[in-house]
């Protein structure tokens, strides 16, 4: 690493990693829960409550809206247009684009023009309340755009050490939310309502739908869909990108590349070591739901660990 | 319509393109020729075509407005403006002397004030100075420079003469406009580089690079040099960001800095901390150390000056330089020439009547509506009066403030800035111009090659500050005797 980074810069370009996977997780998630829903007979309980949960904001959604309200209208606006929340897609895509500007000499001229077009287009396409087609013809395209600029920047940005720390933001918000989109879907589905039952299938497929996974599961597990096979699918398949043992590989590898990287790789290896000694297909079962949920929460404690060993080293 | 230089109105101006009868000045010829030659078509193609070079190079400037900053494009104007080899020589030389009277005077002022007391500059205008650091006194920046990076703004009056307008001594900016002007030129007149031996002004980063190495207090091959912004809400911070870059030098902020109890400068990296030599702050002084000057800063670094004073850092420019960039210490530069160096001034200052003296003031204050009036220590063209575009109000408004604080204020007969042609719409009119060079001095001093050429885009106005509506145009030294034929 020839070139040295500011503290300040290496920050911003981390939360600029870490924005972009949000606002593109975020919007891929609501379409995904819309699809699902059509598929769902309408008394059952499920709706769109596990998205508030999934993005653990479910106090500062009942502080805005009330609890128990967490209609469809209420939820995508709370997600995607509300600005007090600040998980919603349009805040990610500002703190995007804010971050952006202050690295704009860190990376490719064009970039700032990249990020400028998806802010001015969510700011136009993204309406409270509007219909579901065209939440979803918005939604869809917030989604590509965002992952066009990853492809960009992979492709055209220089891999030096700014390059580096917005991968570690981008790895470690998906695998923040890889957590997150199982643990709430998965606890739902095993804390058996048991009138879900007839579509756990339906769910499962949701599931997998949310990582663009489907295809990537048959091929890769050549299995009917099956929680404990999904389970590890998805924690453990070292070849599907967004798969929480992937994204701690691409973590550890960017740190390599790093200064100074002692305590956040340890932070990083806890993590794997945790990884490697639950067997997450056995958590699959209709019994161990509880197991299952609390060995989803020591991930996230670990992914804030690894967070916190990385500001500590590089930001402060 | 194409253009018709015969209906240009330049009329009682003095135009840097054309003569009153229409016809080319000296050595204009080839340009003049070249845009009548253009259509209507192909006017409006290469503005846009400016344009769009000015948008997709991020050319911008940012502007305060309603609560929020806007990057505003930067606005240009196509049909440069030129400048003969030989009188801009002489004037480079004019600049040069004038830079080291300058630099001379704020190191005697910090010293021994010897100017003073022989009476060259009244003491009293100098201490009372509100740009006046007095813990800056006894410190010696290297080869005794206080202010590296200067820029003068020279004008020119209806008769053809040319006048220093201001020295620019502290945080001068327009540079990276300069050599992006050229840049546009290059990419939508590419043909008529071919037909004029042009100088260049790209050399310019290296220069201000080398400039501030040779400022560095270690003896290193490749001291650290860094450009200290305000942040991206400062309206040059684009020129920030272009400077560092185009210098391979890390762009800080003040909380990117950190003073060590070695009285060392360390910037804050992901490798821990690294030394710092060199800092070209583009901050105001005041807000440089809160330890130092305003304790409510944000932007500057606590303990940043001690390091300077110790000698540990170099900063450009030094703290303290503003003393001579002030409206009245101005009116005294030619004497400063004569006085440091025991030569004759080569370029003239504006006459200017100083209000702290009666028989001045008197005299401005009968005259107001035909003087522009200026306080010692505004910049962008703040808190002027331009007397015959002022109203009733305004010059009792100025009456009073001036009685109020004399000292605080200079009077300058209004002069006819000179003019060049400018497009409006589909043809050319005349606008108001003003030019400002930049003077480096480090080991070395060095002048650009023009400077950047700051047009008032409204019809008869002459105030040219980007702020307030001004715009640019791509300054050419050129050599008539090289003159190609099409």
């Amino acid at each position: 690493m020839t070139v040295n980074v500011l503290s300040r810069v290496a920050e911003r370009v981390y939360w600029l990693g870490r924005y972009l996977e949000r606002a593109e997780s975020t919007a891929r998630l609501i379409t995904v829960n819309g699809n699902l829903i059509m598929d769902l007979p309408v008394r059952l309980p499920l709706g769109w409550r596990p998205l508030i949960d999934i993005t653990g904001s479910g106090d500062l959604f009942e502080s805005l809206y009330g609890k128990g309200h967490a209609s469809e209208r209420n939820v995508c606006r709370f997600l995607a247009t509300d600005t007090r929340n600040p998980g919603s897609i349009i805040n990610s895509i500002i703190g995007l684009r804010d971050n952006a500007r202050t690295v704009r000499e860190n990376m490719p001229r064009i970039t700032f023009e990249y990020i400028n077009e998806l802010y001015l287009f969510a700011r136009s396409a993204l309406v409270p309340g509007q219909s579901r087609s065209r939440r979803g013809e918005a939604l869809t395209q917030i989604s590509r755009l965002a992952q066009q600029l990853e492809g960009f920047l992979s492709q055209n940005m220089l891999h030096d050490a700014h390059w580096e720390l917005l991968r570690l933001g981008n790895y470690i918000e998906r695998a923040d939310m890889t957590t997150r989109i199982i643990d709430v879907r998965t606890v739902d589905l095993i804390a058996g309502h048991h009138e879900l039952e007839p579509f756990q299938d339906i769910q499962w497929r949701s599931v997998l739908r949310s990582f663009y996974a489907m295809q990537a599961y048959h091929a890769s597990v050549r299995e009917p869909v099956d929680p404990p096979l999904v389970l590890h699918f998805l924690f453990k398949d070292e070849r599907l990108p967004r798969s929480y043992l992937r994204c701690l590989n691409s973590v550890r590898r960017s740190l390599r590349e790093l200064p100074r990287n002692g305590d956040a790789v340890d932070a990083c290896d806890d993590a794997l070591t945790a990884l490697r000694e639950t067997d997450v297909a056995r958590l699959g079962g209709m019994e161990q739901s509880v197991a299952l949920h609390q060995f989803i929460n020591d991930c996230q404690i670990h992914l804030s660990g690894l967070h916190d060993a990385i500001v500590s080293t590089y930001f402060e | 319509m194409t253009i018709d230089w015969r209906t240009y109105q330049a009329a009682d101006l003095y135009d840097e393109l054309v003569l009153p009868s229409g016809r080319a000045r000296s050595g204009t010829g080839k340009l003049v020729q070249a845009f009548a030659k253009l259509s209507d078509d192909e006017l409006v193609e290469r503005k846009a075509a400016a344009k769009l070079a000015i948008r997709s190079m991020g050319i911008t400037f940012s502007v305060y407005h309603e609560g929020t900053n806007i990057d505003r494009e930067w606005p240009f104007d196509i049909v440069p403006r030129l400048i003969m080899k030989r009188e801009w020589d002489e004037i480079a030389r004019g600049l040069k002397q004038r830079v080291r009277a300058l630099n001379a005077f704020i190191d005697d002022v910090y010293h021994h004030r010897r100017s003073l007391r022989d009476g060259v500059v009244p003491e009293d205008y100098v201490l009372k100075s509100r740009e006046y650091r007095s813990r800056c006194a006894g410190i010696d920046p290297p080869y005794g420079v206080w202010s590296n990076v200067c820029g003068s703004d020279l004008v020119r009056d209806a008769d053809g003469s040319l006048y220093v307008l201001e020295d620019n001594l502290r945080v001068p900016s327009g540079v990276s406009y300069m050599l992006e002007n050229r840049a546009v030129m290059k990419r939508i007149f590419p043909e008529l580089f071919e037909h004029y031996a042009i100088h260049p002004v790209d050399d310019y980063p290296s220069e201000l690079a080398a400039c501030l190495r040779s400022l560095s207090p270690r003896d290193v091959r490749s001291p650290r040099i860094v450009v200290l912004t305000p942040g991206i809400y400062n309206s040059a911070y684009f020129e920030h960001a272009y400077l560092a870059l185009e210098m391979a030098a890390e762009l800080v902020e003040g909380s990117d800095l950190v003073v060590a109890d070695d009285d060392c400068v360390y910037m804050r990296t992901i490798s821990g901390l690294e030394r710092v030599d060199v800092i070209y702050r583009r901050i105001d002084d005041l807000f440089l150390d809160p330890r130092a000057f305003r304790k409510d800063t944000m932007l500057g670094v606590p303990g940043l000056v001690r390091a300077w004073q110790a000698g540990n850092v170099a900063l450009a420019n030094a703290p303290g330089c503003g003393v001579a960039d002030d409206k009245v210490i101005y009116t005294y530069v030619p004497d400063m020439i004569r006085y440091f160096l025991g030569e004759e001034p080569i370029l003239a200052n504006v006459p200017s009547y100083r209000c702290a003296e009666k028989d001045h003031r008197d005299f401005v204050l009968d005259n107001l509506q035909d003087l522009v009036v200026k306080p010692a220590n505004e910049s962008g063209g703040y808190g002027m009066l331009i007397g015959p575009q002022s109203t009733r109000r305004q010059r009792d408004e100025f009456v009073r403030v001036i009685r109020a604080n004399p000292r605080n204020y200079i009077g300058q007969p209004t002069l006819k800035l000179s003019t060049a042609p400018t497009i409006a719409g589909n043809t050319v009119e005349p606008r108001h111009l003003d030019l400002r060079p930049f003077i480096l001095s480090g080991k070395d001093i060095y002048v650009t090659t023009g400077g950047l050429t700051r047009v008032a885009m409204r019809k008869g106005s002459i105030v040219v500050n980007s702020s307030q509506g001004g715009g640019s145009k791509d300054t050419w030294v050129v050599e008539p005797a090289t003159l190609v034929d099409p």
